[in-house]
């Protein structure tokens, strides 16, 4: 009785209360039809188990997973406590493959995200003038470059439908890396200082490739990102320091 | 106009095969002299061509044919070794190359004919090329040698830094030692793969997304055409149009040296786009088009780069045979078959199954690994089921330990000198870098372009190295990589869908 005490507060899910952890992801394999397996992580300081397959990024079994979300009170259809929105990156530390059956959960069919490229063939609305500076954000995982598939492409597309529309004089495309270190789960962990470069020019390289003249972009990085308020980020503090600023001046 | 000489021939040789499978090697051959187009042989590209393979008849459709041949870029010897484009794009064999067809041309011709030319033709140029041994991967396999810079250059031709160690481990043939070899006075790196079909070409360059998720980047540009590329040409997407894949081949296997006109060029382009090639007649479903949509026509007269989840689903063209009149007049045999393949192609789309380390799959985009998915996962494209996005992924037909013993090719280990690869680690045993030889990175090591996968029985063996003989092996292949767990009767569905293809 008294394990139970102390472990219950420890494993109370408060709705809204964001976390920020390291684990080894537990893939179940909820079979409710294509993209719909079930992704977990344990919060080992609480014991907590969470559902973090919302995540725009999935997890690598074979790897570590830097997770940060917000506990949501959707229902359990996978076996953990449902972080929505959520984050997910996959870090180089090694992890035992782990895979659960299905037991009694169903999972969750897959959807399309909201956030997702359409094809070409589909008309974008055009923007319409007057065209204002206005800054686009794409966010990143920790420690990466690359431009996350229905997040940051989706982003990204808005922001070259405006710039198509606004012709502007001048594009400052600027890349962040959060490199202050930080205590996660025992581990201290801070983003590469040359990552910022790396995104810089990989978004600069994206925008002359959708048909920006690359003589109007200015490309720039900093370090020690801190926390904004952008639209990808869904109000996720820490994933917001790891972004690229997309600054269009007509 | 149809060519009716090769329906006829390949009436009368159904009695022959009665009962023979598709996925089978045939019982006789169906390639002779008469199915093979030499260079500048002069017969005129009729509108609608014919040929005879073991599971029916490939039908290859020229938009606006008929056309002449004669002084025509692809069908003329343009360098000195009497090689054309026609030479490794054979009409019986779906605009491709059979190994059928390869071995009746040297029973017939010997080392002699431009096919078994020393450049490519041959496991190396250095070996006595009048020897059988010396053309064995083509003869056995099916298999060209391909050249690859190393130090890499990009399709702009400029130099490419690679964040991997290349290193020699098994070189049967010497092509990848001394002079020929990597650190060698020619400075290569040979590997050896499949030509690929020239038809249904529209649908190969079709553009359906801005972007390359696989890559997360935007399209390439193509250097050429200063237009973005689908990423979907040769097997390690060194080029990014037809125009240089036009040119890249005419120097590499034809041996053209010097400038080539652009008016060459146009000629070859414009021809290829043209083209659509699918198998037309099954010798026991009969017509491809009898209340489906099979055989190349559908496949002319449809929008290409639309991907399957959004309009037409893949392979939904044999729908009409997943419930067929009670009173439809067929033999038990046909009605059968039929409806076989209509539950392959479900099967192809809804059989789900966990892929786990697959780059290009499951790495680096966010898709998961292992993540749960079907055939049509990558094999996305309405009408043609190639990739919409750039598809270069990592199946393991190339890398151990997924790929089968090939001893009859060369070996490359691969070192990861920055970040290790995803899902094998630090070191890679190869016979095929594929995708890495253009990209320089320790990641892209043993991604292969997909697939195209139309007219499929006309051109066995299967996927880049040729290691699957038959339709069955490829299934098979795939139940060994991923343990899918198809059964029997799902395997037979499978492989009678892509017979029909």
């Amino acid at each position: 009785m008294l394990l139970l005490a102390i472990a219950t507060p420890a494993a109370a899910q408060t709705p809204g209360e964001t976390v920020r952890f390291i684990s080894c992801p537990i893939y179940r394999d909820v079979d409710a039809g294509r993209k719909s397996g079930c992704w977990l992580a344990d919060e080992r300081e609480s014991g907590r188990r969470f559902d973090i397959g919302n995540a725009p990024t999935k997890p690598d079994w074979n790897h570590e997973v830097l997770v940060e979300g917000r506990i949501s009170n959707a229902p359990d259809s996978c076996g953990g406590v449902m972080l929505e929105p959520v984050r997910v990156s996959v870090l180089p530390g090694p992890c035992t493959r782990q895979m659960l059956p299905a037991e009694s959960f169903r999972g969750r069919p897959f959807e399309l995200p909201q956030r997702n490229v359409r094809p070409l063939s589909e008309a974008r609305p055009a923007p319409q003038p007057p065209f204002v500076e206005k800054s686009f954000y794409l966010l990143y995982d920790f420690n990466r470059d690359f431009i996350v598939y229905q997040l940051d492409d989706y982003l990204l597309d808005q922001a070259i439908t405006y710039i198509r529309g606004a012709k502007p004089r001048k594009v400052v495309v600027t890349g962040y890396a959060a490199t202050k270190p930080a205590a996660v789960s025992g581990q201290n962990i801070a983003e590469n200082a040359g990552i910022a470069k790396r995104r810089a020019e990989s978004v600069t390289e994206a925008l002359v490739r959708l048909g920006v003249d690359s003589r109007t972009i200015e490309t720039r990085w900093k370090s020690g990102a801190e926390p904004i308020e952008a639209p990808g980020a869904d109000g996720l503090a820490e994933p917001s320091r790891r972004r690229v600023e997309i600054r269009v001046i007509p | 106009m149809r060519h009716r000489g090769f329906i006829l021939f390949a009436v009368a040789s159904l009695a022959a095969l009665a009962g023979a499978a598709a996925q089978q090697q045939p019982a006789a051959s169906f390639r002779n002299d008469a199915t093979w187009w030499a260079p500048a042989d002069g017969k005129p590209f009729p509108r609608e061509l014919d040929y005879a393979n073991a599971a029916g008849v490939v039908r290859t459709l020229l938009k606006d044919g008929p056309a002449e041949t004669l002084g025509h870029a692809f069908f003329s010897p343009l360098g000195p070794n009497g090689r054309a484009c026609i030479t490794c794009h054979q009409p019986a064999d779906a605009m491709a190359l059979s190994v059928e067809s390869v071995r009746n041309r040297w029973a017939t011709q010997g080392s002699a004919d431009p096919l078994f030319a020393a450049v490519d033709g041959s496991n190396c140029p250095t070996l006595r090329q009048d020897e059988r041994t010396s053309h064995s991967l083509l003869l056995d396999h099916g298999l060209i040698r391909i050249e690859r810079d190393w130090p890499i250059r990009d399709a702009a031709g400029r130099g490419v830094t690679a964040d991997f160690r290349l290193e020699v481990v098994r070189d049967p043939y010497g092509c990848n030692s001394g002079e020929w070899g990597p650190g060698g006075k020619k400075a290569k790196v040979s590997v050896y793969r499949r030509p690929r079909p020239t038809t249904n070409l529209k649908y190969l360059t079709a553009i359906g997304f801005a972007y390359d998720p696989k890559d997360g980047m935007p399209l390439e540009i193509d250097p050429e055409t200063g237009k973005p590329a689908s990423g979907n040409l040769t097997a390690d997407r060194r080029v990014l149009s037809l125009e240089a894949q036009a040119r890249d081949a005419m120097r590499t296997h034809l041996g053209v040296e010097g400038l080539i006109g652009p008016s060459i060029v146009r000629q070859l382009v414009d021809f290829e786009m043209r083209l659509s090639s699918a198998q037309a007649v099954d010798n026991r479903a009969g017509r491809l088009d009898d209340g489906v949509l099979g055989g190349p026509g559908h496949l002319e007269a449809s929008q290409p780069g639309q991907l399957g989840s959004i309009g037409r689903a893949v392979w939904s063209e044999f729908e009409g045979w997943e419930k067929l009149p009670a009173g439809a007049r067929l033999t038990p045999e046909q009605r059968a078959f039929r409806e076989s393949v209509a539950r392959g192609a479900r099967v192809f789309r809804e059989k789900t199954f966990l892929i786990t380390d697959s780059a290009g799959i499951n790495s680096p985009i966010g898709f998961g690994n292992p993540v749960r998915n079907s055939c049509v996962f990558c094999h996305n494209m309405s009408q043609m089921g190639n990739d919409v996005a750039p598809g270069q992924v990592d199946l393991g037909t190339t890398n151990q330990p997924f790929a089968d013993p090939a001893p009859h090719l060369p070996l490359f280990r691969i070192t990861c000198l920055a970040e290790p690869h995803p899902h094998y680690g630090k070191v890679i045993y190869t016979s095929d870098p594929g995708y890495a030889l253009t990209t320089g990175k320790c990641a892209d090591v043993g991604k292969i372009t997909l697939q195209s996968m139309r007219g499929l029985a006309a051109r066995a063996p299967y996927f880049s190295n040729g290691s699957a003989r038959t339709l069955r092996d490829v299934i098979d292949f795939y139940e060994r990589r991923y343990r899918i767990g198809y059964t029997e009767q799902e395997k037979q569905d499978l492989v009678n869908l892509m017979s029909v293809l």
